[in-house]
């Protein structure tokens, strides 16, 4: 390692403080999912568990207002789990209730006793049951419909609210007409919850056991690739997200938890019809989700409490006729809230706060240096890649027609492995075409990509990414919402082998790779010289910092071929110097080979030990840039654009 | 087999048409207006109001529910959608998911679900064609469609401002450059939206018989969503054919299975049409794959 060149970093102000710190190893970081989170949540359900029970006997909780308080911890957990769906991963279901519908059908089938089925299995299975019936159904209906990008899913959840409500909810297999079902109070030993406020101790609990997996699915990969699935598909695509999977599990965990809410709902009133599950039901969930505030936990839940009681308030003071509207009154509010305020009421409540906080938050300079960051654990060791070995990338043939008009034509390349091999041509040339057929952002319509002699041609962009492709885009490429160390642990998603169910408990592997993670993530962040915007929202930097963090992004997974689509757009003079520093340090320092899409031809000659030149979707010069660039059709192909 | 296609195609006209309005406010906004159905249920409940609450002609009732259901779509579009602050294709669904909910709970609060008398435009037995015996309500509604659909695929194809509304579609700078407003063509997709949602309420309400809160919601909206979708949310010939196929599939399943007891049979035969075009062909019957992808 080099004694590193202090060097402004880009977008900064230039004041030339001095440089922060010597040491590379970054400061100590917090992993928010341990087993201690455990230990205060089960400090929670002891308050949670015998305070109504306890208040129920003193009858301050009288039978009614314990009946208003469960259902609107029913709604709270129904509106955790469309925020999981709609909040976290920003797909809409228009359906909901009909989940929370099969969640209590399935319950009731298994626990309440009918001449049929003689046999009452205990609640914790009905529970169970309408919990993974909600999961699957779910995991049934989107998979048709999430494969896809838009707004399929609204389509086909409201069809399917229709189709359980008009048709199977009114079945005599599944209801005795319109009749509906009994599900009945749990029982434990000869203790028997029939008063409601001991059942809203059950409900409590619950409450509190999903606040708590919400909590860790925040936290996780899981949370992570929801969010940059909600900000930009291809986006997340790029940071090795398999978007389809993903959108799949967002939407069978939120029916999962629709399930459970819908069981714990028809076990406190004890008996549902088709009626209880409509349109209107899913509707007005829908409202209260975005009222509350998309993605906010604490937003979501809030809205739907309030709404709870507020319904059974207005009702006692005026009459049963004013709470109907109150629906009303709510969706006008919605629509008031997506159009001037999408954050919702957590939203307005947060950016209040933060006025408040608001200080001078003065952006200093600082050093940016470049380590090599240690293999993540879960890649294989790097192969040796030296330039006898054959070229790192070999592209052939790859061709790209949109419609009637060829973007890449035939199109073959070479990338030698520790090169810096630049890729130039007018606007429209199809530079970037070229590199999303590479990254496997889409698929060429002929042609084949191997890394390293492995054929990627089928491959899926996650696969690449996996396989040791890293690429920035043209335009920024960030989850520009979330922070700089939450791109950067979003940039290691390939490489956080954890499963879902992990993600939820939060136990298991999932602590020690999201630390493992984290500290990745402050060690690339102190390397580039970042870390006092290690938790600043990426959308408050400068536009030459969020090309630095793209570049950061892309190396933290160490990958083999960096990809960078115009890292110098938007740079000052000065930046684009340090940027030239930068990328032969990619080189030189890192072993890494890197692919540059450029517009800035000084930068080109500076930096490229090979160059490529694309015009009109074709190759029309390959060599060394300062042959390149002398040769009279790359001048006539700029030229011709100028005219 | 007679009586099912004629059956069948009286309805699958008005779903067509409801499926033609659902794409066209997607192709121009990208975002699906789940609202349409209900605002026509809102009209048919002003056709009520004037022609069998106050004794009016069936003639001024459907004027006033056109009247209303275009006023409340393009106030929609210019009170909601115009000033949003991120006009994305998810947030104006959600907004029109808002209407839906403000206009159920109104129709709810307002009239109760206490089902009311429709209007029927002209009483009498109607004559016999093919062995069916067609009413004269549903001969007036095939003709008024057809020549709304002849009329709307006209207009589109041969002036300007039809031309602008497809290219709106396709490229907002195209219209500009075909020299036509966009605000004037979005509120021309949203309005002419609401009119032909109030005119296949107004259509299907006499065969349905009676009227309740979420009315065209459930018995044309949802039908119309999935021809939309048979259509790939994109072409427009493909929604108006979707609703054709939707409209006979229902009128076949009621007859073929009218001894099962399951209610609502229809519905399960949407949902699965539904997901097996968006398995198979998503781009819809007569979209191009390629829109798809590039949108």
């Amino acid at each position: 390692m080099t004694a590193p060149t202090p060097v402004t970093a880009p977008g900064l102000d230039e004041t030339g403080a001095a440089p922060s710190t010597t040491t590379l190893r970054a400061r100590k970081i917090t992993v928010p999912m341990t087993p201690t989170v455990w230990l205060r949540y089960l400090g929670a359900l002891l308050v949670a568990i015998p305070a109504p029970i306890l208040l129920g006997e003193m009858g301050v909780l009288n039978d009614t207002r314990a009946l208003v308080l469960g259902e609107a911890v029913a709604l709270a957990i129904a509106a955790m789990s469309l925020n999981v769906l709609m909040g976290y991963a920003g797909q809409i279901s228009l359906g909901h209730f009909a989940l929370l519908g099969i969640g209590a059908f399935a319950s009731s089938k298994l626990t309440a006793p009918t001449p049929g089925n003689p046999v009452a299995l205990p609640f914790v299975v009905g529970l169970v049951a309408g919990t993974g019936a909600g999961g699957v159904v779910a995991f049934l209906i989107g998979l048709p419909a999430l494969r896809l990008r838009g707004l399929y899913l609204a389509v086909v959840t409201i069809v399917f609210n229709f189709v359980m409500v008009q048709s199977l909810f009114q079945s005599s297999w599944l209801s005795s007409g319109s009749g509906g079902v009994e599900l009945p109070r749990p029982l434990v030993g000869s203790f028997d919850f029939v008063r409601n406020a001991d059942y809203l101790a059950v409900l409590l609990a619950v409450l509190v056991v999903v606040w708590l997996l919400d909590v860790n699915l925040s936290a996780s990969k899981l949370g992570r690739a929801f969010h940059a699935i909600r900000s930009d598909e291809t986006m997340a695509a790029s940071f090795g997200i398999d978007v389809t999977r993903y959108k799949l599990l967002a939407f069978t965990i939120s029916g999962a938890l629709a399930g459970l809410a819908g069981a714990l709902y028809g076990h406190l009133f004890t008996f549902v019809n088709s009626g209880s599950f409509d349109l209107t039901q899913s509707l007005f969930l829908l409202t209260l989700v975005v009222i509350g505030g998309l993605g906010s936990r604490a937003g979501v839940v809030a809205a739907a409490l309030l709404y709870g009681v507020l319904d059974f308030v207005l009702g006692e003071i005026f009459g049963t006729d004013v709470a109907g509207w109150v629906v009303f009154g709510s969706a006008l509010l919605l629509m008031f809230t997506i159009a001037q305020h999408a954050s919702g009421l957590a939203g307005a409540i947060r950016e209040a706060r933060e006025r408040r906080h608001e200080g001078s938050v003065h952006l200093a300079a600082s050093t940016p240096q470049m380590v090599d960051l240690p293999r993540p654990t879960g890649l294989p060791a790097r192969a040796a890649t030296t330039s006898e070995s054959g070229p790192l990338l070999t592209v052939r043939g790859v061709t790209v027609d949109f419609g009637g008009l060829r973007a890449v034509n035939d199109v073959s390349i070479d990338v030698p492995a520790g090169r810096i091999v630049g890729l130039i041509g007018p606007n429209g040339a199809g530079k970037t075409t070229l590199f999303n057929a590479i990254s496997g952002a889409l698929r060429p319509d002929t042609g084949s990509i191997a890394l390293l002699g492995t054929d990627l041609s089928a491959a899926p962009a996650h696969v690449r990414a996996a396989a040791g492709i890293g690429r920035t885009f043209q335009m920024i490429g960030l989850a520009t919402d979330l922070s700089v160390t939450e791109n950067m642990l979003l940039a290691q998603h390939q490489v956080a082998t954890y499963g879902p169910l992990e993600s939820l408990v939060g136990l298991g592997r999932a602590p020690r790779v999201e630390a493992d993670l984290r500290q990745r993530a402050a060690d690339a962040i102190l390397a580039l010289g970042f870390e006092r915007y290690a938790d600043t929202p990426v959308k408050n930097l400068s536009h030459g910092q969020q090309r630095i963090v793209e570049i950061g992004c892309a190396l933290v997974t160490a990958p083999e071929l960096v990809m960078l689509d115009e890292p110098s757009a938007g740079m000052a003079p000065g930046a684009v110097e340090n940027l030239a520093v930068r990328l032969r340090d990619i080189r030189d320092e890192l072993d890494r080979t890197v692919l540059l899409i450029e517009h800035n031809i000084p930068l080109v000659l500076d930096v490229c030990d090979e160059l490529y030149v694309l015009a009109n979707g074709v190759l029309i010069a390959h060599g060394l840039p300062d042959e390149v660039v002398a040769r009279p059709e790359v001048i006539e192909a700029y030229l011709g654009e100028a005219v | 087999m007679a009586q099912v296609l004629v059956i069948g195609l009286v309805e699958g006209t008005l779903f067509g048409l409801l499926a033609v309005s659902i794409t066209l406010i997607h192709r121009g906004t990208g975002a699906i207006n789940f609202a349409l159905g209900e605002v026509g249920t809102f009209g048919l409940y002003v056709a009520w109001f004037l022609s069998v609450d106050q004794g009016l002609p069936w003639v001024v009732g459907a004027a006033g529910a056109l009247a209303t259901s275009v006023v409340l779509s393009v106030a929609f579009e210019r009170l909601v959608v115009r000033p949003m602050k991120v006009p994305n294709p998810l947030a104006i669904s959600v907004a029109t998911v808002g209407l839906l909910t403000a206009l159920l709970s109104f129709e709810f609060q307002q009239f109760g679900e206490s089902p009311r008398e429709v209007p029927v435009p002209i009483h009498g037995i109607g004559i016999r064609v093919a062995g069916v015996n067609v009413s004269p309500t549903q001969m007036l509604s095939v003709v008024v469609v057809a020549g709304v659909a002849l009329g709307l695929g006209q207009f589109l194809r041969r002036t300007d401002f039809g031309l602008g509304v497809l290219a709106a579609a396709q490229d907002p700078d195209a219209t500009r450059l075909v020299g036509v407003p966009l605000r004037r063509v979005t509120a021309f997709v949203w309005g002419a939206g609401g009119a032909v949602a109030a005119l296949a309420a107004l259509f299907v309400a006499p065969s349905v018989g009676v009227l309740t809160p979420g009315f065209a919601s459930t018995h044309l909206f949802v039908v119309a969503l999935i021809a939309a979708v048979i259509g790939g949310l994109s072409s427009l010939p493909g929604a108006f054919v979707g609703g054709l196929a939707l409209g006979i599939l229902k009128s076949g399943v009621l007859r073929v299975f009218s001894e099962s007891s399951l209610p609502g049979k229809e519905y399960l035969v949407y949902l699965a049409i539904g997901v097996v075009v968006l398995l198979v062909r998503p781009s819809g019957i007569l979209g191009s794959p390629r829109l798809r992808s590039a949108a």
